[in-house]
């Protein structure tokens, strides 16, 4: 079974800070393997190991991707191989551009039988690329899986919906987005750094998979600080539970929030 | 200038701000939807203008009817709305990629200029605001809202359509209960600093006195299994806006805020003085919540 994992090199905003004037400064925000995508690497992992098939990392970016730090940190992670489609014109590329390259190496490897991707990219969170991937393929695409099981050609996966669980039958190929929580995802030891500079890396260029232009043109007209509610701040001391808790209720139901 | 917009209905007839959002570009409103006749019915009398059903899904999942719905938007394209659930996501998706369209979310305003889609967004986990104008189709993913009221009766065009190769076998349900925090009109959040997961009755014990739902940030949902993840606020769960939020034991993380910014008051109780959600909150007590919560659940009988 040929598994490919989509992963993301990225910065966390946690770590980003925005100007007065609205500019996103990352200067602070180191990339890494995004939060989510140990989770697929895992569960990729876990069902080739069990059908005896191999884990391929795709990542697609601008030319940092490639450098030898997200090199070593993705490979040091649980795949056979990697595929980095490093091209500077991808430089905050949108979720549907970026899935267009995806899908195009996904294309190239050839033979694929399951794109796995974790829940959402750390930095933008918006959760599209993976169902835009499997659009572009005209694949089957799950959200929010859980578990999945089964080989080539068929397999069968757990999704959370509202209020409980769900189990589908997916036949052919499929993209399927981790739920966060779908498996524990291993931390690199020694031996997998180590072993990270010997796996085969292929890098490829986005002249060289043919992306379908795109559809739509957007411009950013700006960006600024969200506008934030103007809160109290009040500080009530709470060295006297007692006496705190009734200060508070009493000013809860002056403003009527009780 | 008037766009027409199509408007995907996930199986969820939940649609009234979408249908909002839809009437104010002005154009004709035309919705995909996807899932059992009754759910054609509520979306056809909730003040579209027309609908088109894909038939009963009978096992298949609303994802199975990815490629059909983008074959229909394609035959027309506009701007393209649905809701964020994860089948709402695989029908858009496939959408943005048949129409190779934007696919945008976290839009707080959706607008025209000329031609041109305007739209007002949040971007990078809250931290900022993007404004951008697009020029062609767009796909924008955004809150449901409601399940609109019957005012109307557009009329209702069955495609026939081939499902993909995708079946539900098997439905459990949750062992928590289910929970609608955007409905709250008081929620309790707790974050790491309860202690262990019998503690919740402490946390239950405000949540009745107040008549508050109670609500966590990720690792209590996630990881650690004490509540239903329904449960989780932040910005890959649940955003809410009730109108009043006890933040306790949580730090404040961004990733957390995000998901309670539009409450209209917050109160936070944490034992770290310099804990961030001090700086967005309106009353602030610092001290340990073992016993700051039993003593607010007494002032609140």
């Amino acid at each position: 079974m040929k598994i490919v994992v989509a992963y993301k090199w990225a910065p966390n905003p946690q770590d980003a800070t925005v100007g007065a004037a609205g500019a996103v400064d990352w200067s602070r925000a180191k990339p890494a393997i995004s939060e989510y995508d140990p989770v697929a690497v895992e569960l990729a992992r876990e069902l080739a190991d069990a059908t005896g098939g191999e884990v391929i990392g795709l990542t697609a970016g601008a030319k940092g991707v490639d450098a030898t730090m997200a090199r070593k940190a993705a490979l040091s992670r649980r795949f056979d191989r990697a595929v980095i489609v490093a091209d500077d014109s991808l430089q905050g590329a949108g979720s549907t551009e970026l899935a267009a390259v995806l899908a195009a190496a996904v294309r190239h490897i050839g033979d694929v039988d399951l794109v796995i991707t974790g829940d959402s990219s750390v930095d933008v969170g918006g959760k599209m690329v993976p169902t835009v991937l499997a659009g572009q393929l005209g694949w089957p695409a799950v959200a929010e899986v859980s578990a999945v099981t089964g080989g080539a050609g068929s397999v069968r996966v757990e999704r959370a919906i509202a209020g409980g669980t769900q189990v589908l039958e997916i036949s052919g190929p499929a993209v399927l987005a981790a739920s966060t929580d779908a498996a524990v995802p291993r931390l690199p030891g020694m031996k997998d750094i180590l072993a990270a500079t010997k796996k085969p890396v292929q890098t490829l260029t986005v002249a060289e998979l043919g992306v379908p232009a795109t559809g739509s043109t957007v411009t950013v007209k700006g960006t600024s600080r969200p506008d934030l509610k103007a809160r109290k701040g009040q500080m009530i001391d709470a060295k006297d539970p007692a006496a705190a808790a009734a200060e508070l209720v009493a000013a809860l139901r002056g403003t009527g929030a009780l | 200038m008037t766009v027409n917009t199509w408007i995907v209905v996930a199986g969820d007839p939940a649609i009234g701000d979408l249908i909002d959002t839809a009437r104010s570009l002005g154009g004709e409103v035309t919705a995909a939807v996807v899932g059992p006749r009754p759910v054609a019915d509520t979306v056809a009398a909730g003040g579209v203008d027309k609908v088109i059903w894909f038939g009963e899904p009978g096992d298949a999942p609303v994802e199975a009817y990815a490629t059909a719905v983008a074959d229909a938007i394609a035959a027309a394209p506009g701007v393209v709305l649905g809701s964020g659930g994860p089948g709402g996501r695989v029908l858009l998706g496939a959408a943005a990629a048949r129409l190779q369209a934007p696919a945008l979310t976290g839009a707080s305003s959706v607008s025209l200029d000329g031609a041109d889609v305007v739209v007002k967004r949040s971007v990078f986990g809250g931290i900022a605001e993007e404004t951008v104008a697009v020029s062609g189709p767009v796909v924008l993913v955004l809150d449901g809202g409601s399940v609109p009221a019957a005012t109307g009766s557009a009329p209702v065009e069955e495609i026939a359509s081939v499902p993909l190769g995708m079946t539900v076998v098997q439905t459990k349900p949750s062992e928590f209960e289910e929970v609608d925090l955007g409905a709250a009109v008081r929620v309790v959040g707790i974050g790491r600093g309860l202690k262990t997961k019998k503690d919740l009755a402490l946390i239950d014990g405000l949540a009745g006195a107040s008549d508050a739902e109670v609500a966590c940030s990720r690792p209590l949902a996630e990881g650690m299994d004490w509540l239903g993840k329904d449960r989780y606020i932040g910005v890959s769960g649940q955003n809410i806006s009730p109108e009043l939020y006890f933040a306790i034991g949580i730090s404040g993380q961004l990733q957390h805020m995000v998901g309670v910014r539009g409450a209209k008051t917050i109160v936070a109780i944490n034992s770290d003085p310099n804990a961030p959600v001090f700086t967005e909150a309106d009353y602030g007590l610092v001290g340990d919540l073992y016993q700051i919560v039993p003593a607010l659940t007494d002032a609140l009988k």
